[in-house]
């Protein structure tokens, strides 16, 4: 998969590059709205990530290239500015997610990983998303273990989906609660559910004799663990 | 009372002030006109009646039946007319007449004729009972017209001043719009209008100027925010000692509290901005039912027995990510500060939301903890701003928040509307206690 990253902070950028890279994606970097642009004119892209306020202007404008030049990447935006007009604004004008600064790379990749899912299969198979015998339908938030139904809830069920989806990664508590809970949980106890919550999960997994793919690593969190490489 | 109201009441004053005066005015002139007429016209027959006698002719007897007096009298006054008014009772007629006697002096042929002739003129009095029964159909007649008229008549004058009202009205800094006001030739109302102009505009810029602050100042925090968080989340990826993976999880832990501060004081921010205007109304029951929902695992945890009541169909006008937010603080709250085996009891009827729970007795007076970074407890896992944004949304959407402690129980009431006692029928109590590693789908 081939990623646009429009970020004017180096860091970070750096940060997403070398995040995705590690992930098997190929991420190209852009720093200004004219680069961003003359890129998006002489290559195409899977998913573009898009920050908003830029040295060169407002990435909303990127938006509405893209919406006139009829590229049909997905557009993940990424933002500190999180008033409420300007995410609503950012998915009139076309793009399929919003992110607001600070987030975890690992919620990044599910977003991204979502927005792959939606925008470029368009066939039954593509909502499920399969790893040797566990497979998951995001539509119906079914979870099958060799076809036998997991009896798992959603929480339950997103959580597998993000542990799947950041393969191999080592994903914070912190990071898991973000993503199960949302920004808005004035909850620092939350960590205590995560905790929880993979115990749920992991004993679920093996009441129908699923492999235990889920690794506890010691004072940061968990890690999916899969022996083959992800492509 | 209305401007108009009291300029009509003003006219009227004045002119119930002023007829009467000019009445009296009147009344005088009038009256003197008329005996000044009548004394030229009684002072021609007695000029006539000299002439005869001037003449040798036999002068006048009477004047339309009224005997003209002539005598001879000895010298001639200085006044050569003498004229006297007065009223009397006339017992032939039997009524009060005004007469008015004219004694005019003549020197012919050498003696001094003195000439009398009288007459009966309007009295005072008649002239004076006219003039008062005109005078209340003159300010009845008054004070209706002014009271129409100016009510006709300010409808057009007053337009710049309705309009002005109506648009500052429906001014809200939220739309970003400047006002147009109207254009008047009225002084009053250019000025009103100059002001009006000039403050909205004023307040526009700092509006604009303080919310540009606030999100530059989020903006400058969240990135280097991000940049820090991603690095840690980069770092754990490498190769690392087990001591090391915990300062990272500490370092985690406090980039995490970091920014949930920046998140909440941003959020009150904007609902002191009045940003989450809305006209929408959200099915409160159901966020609440949701909320209670997505804590299932919690207070599972924490092996809570829930109390709930709640009603269906709640609308209120709120907006619904304000709603959310209300709902699940002041609910991990109730979980949070809970005891092991403690209880919660929620209630929610059209006109408020009561949550009671067990738990340790506050340390600080229970209203204190409405202020921003306030705790009962300091080592308690919250960033401390969970109570000051329920009281910022509750402000905003004019709902009344209080929290007392009593019988053990700390109760945060939440009146969505001034509550009418007697209204809410009590339903049965529907109790359940969430069992320990039962999944709850």
């Amino acid at each position: 998969m081939k990623v646009l990253a429009l970020e004017d902070n180096k860091e970070l950028a750096k940060s997403i590059h070398d995040f995705l890279s590690m992930a098997g994606y190929v991420c190209e970097m852009a720093e200004t709205i004219a680069e961003a642009k003359e890129k998006l004119l002489s290559f195409s892209y899977d998913c573009i990530l898009l920050d908003i306020m830029l040295p060169d202007g407002n990435g909303l404008d990127v938006l509405r290239f893209i919406k006139a030049e009829k590229i049909s990447s997905g557009v993940l935006i990424i933002s500190a500015k999180e008033a409420l007009d300007d995410k609503i604004e950012g998915l009139e004008e076309g793009a399929d997610d919003y992110l607001t600064k600070p987030f975890h790379l690992s919620e990044l990749h599910a977003r991204i990983r979502a927005i792959y899912r939606r925008k470029s299969l368009d066939g039954n198979n593509d909502k499920l998303v399969t790893f040797n015998e566990i497979s998951l339908n995001t539509d119906t938030f079914e979870a099958f273990i060799n076809n036998n139904l997991l009896d798992i809830t959603r929480k339950e069920f997103d959580l597998l989906m993000y542990f799947m989806v950041n393969k191999n990664r080592v994903l914070s508590r912190q990071a898991i609660a973000a993503h199960l809970w949302g920004d808005y949980t004035d909850n620092l106890a939350n960590l205590d559910f995560v905790y929880q919550h993979v115990k749920n999960l992991r004993k679920k997994i093996s009441l129908v004799n699923g492999t235990d793919y889920i690794d506890t690593v010691y004072g940061l969190g968990y890690r999916f663990k899969s022996n083959t490489p992800e492509a | 009372m209305k401007l108009i109201d009291k300029l009509t009441l003003w006219i009227v004053g004045v002119v119930f002030l002023v007829t009467p005066l000019s009445m009296v005015i009147s009344y005088r002139s009038i009256k003197d006109n008329v005996r000044q007429a009548e004394i030229a016209r009684l002072k021609d027959v007695n000029d006539k009646v000299a002439m005869q006698i001037k003449a040798g002719q036999p002068p006048h007897q009477y004047m339309l039946d009224r005997p003209i007096e002539i005598k001879v009298v000895k010298s001639m006054p200085a006044q050569t007319t003498h004229t006297s008014n007065y009223n009397f009772y006339n017992t032939e007629l039997k009524r009060e007449e005004c007469k008015l006697d004219v004694i005019s002096y003549y020197s012919i042929n050498n003696k001094v004729y003195s000439i009398y002739t009288y007459n009966y003129v309007t009295r005072g009095a008649d002239i004076l009972h006219g003039m008062i029964q005109a005078l209340f159909w003159k300010m009845l007649l008054i004070s209706i017209l002014v009271a129409i008229s100016a009510r006709i008549i300010s409808r057009y004058l007053l337009l710049p001043f309705a309009n002005a009202l109506k648009i500052i009205q429906n001014f809200s800094l939220r739309q970003k719009e400047k006002i147009e006001l109207t254009k008047t030739n009225t002084e009053e109302f250019k000025q009103l209008n100059f002001f009006l102009k000039k403050m909205t505009d004023i307040a526009l810029e700092d509006y604009g100027r303080v919310k540009e602050f606030s999100e530059n100042a989020s903006h400058e925090v969240q990135t280097p925010l991000a940049v820090i968080r991603t690095k840690l989340e980069l770092l754990t990826e490498t190769d690392i000692r087990e001591n090391q993976a915990v300062l990272i999880d500490d370092m985690h832990n406090a980039v995490e509290k970091l920014v949930k501060i920046n998140r909440s004081l941003l959020l009150l921010t904007k609902l002191d901005n009045y940003e989450f205007e809305t006209n929408e109304s959200v099915k409160f029951c159901t966020i609440t039912r949701e909320a209670l929902h997505s804590f299932e695992n919690w207070i599972q945890m924490k092996n809570l027995s829930i109390t709930q009541k709640i009603d269906k169909e709640v609308h209120l006008n709120i907006h619904p990510v304000l709603a959310e937010i209300l709902v699940t603080n002041l609910v991990s709250n109730a979980i949070r500060y809970n005891l092991e085996d403690g209880q919660i009891d929620i209630k929610l009827t059209k006109n408020a939301l009561t949550i009671k729970n067990t738990g340790l007795a506050p340390e600080i007076e229970p209203e204190l903890l409405f202020r921003r970074f306030k705790k009962s407890n300091q080592s308690a896992d919250s960033i401390g701003l969970g109570l000051s944004i329920v009281r910022q949304i509750c402000n905003v959407n004019k709902f009344k928040v209080c929290y007392t402690y009593a019988d053990n129980l700390h109760i945060l009431k939440v009146k969505f509307t001034d509550e009418q006692p007697g209204i809410n029928k009590p339903e049965p109590a529907n109790v359940f206690k969430f069992e320990e590693n039962v999944a709850l789908a």
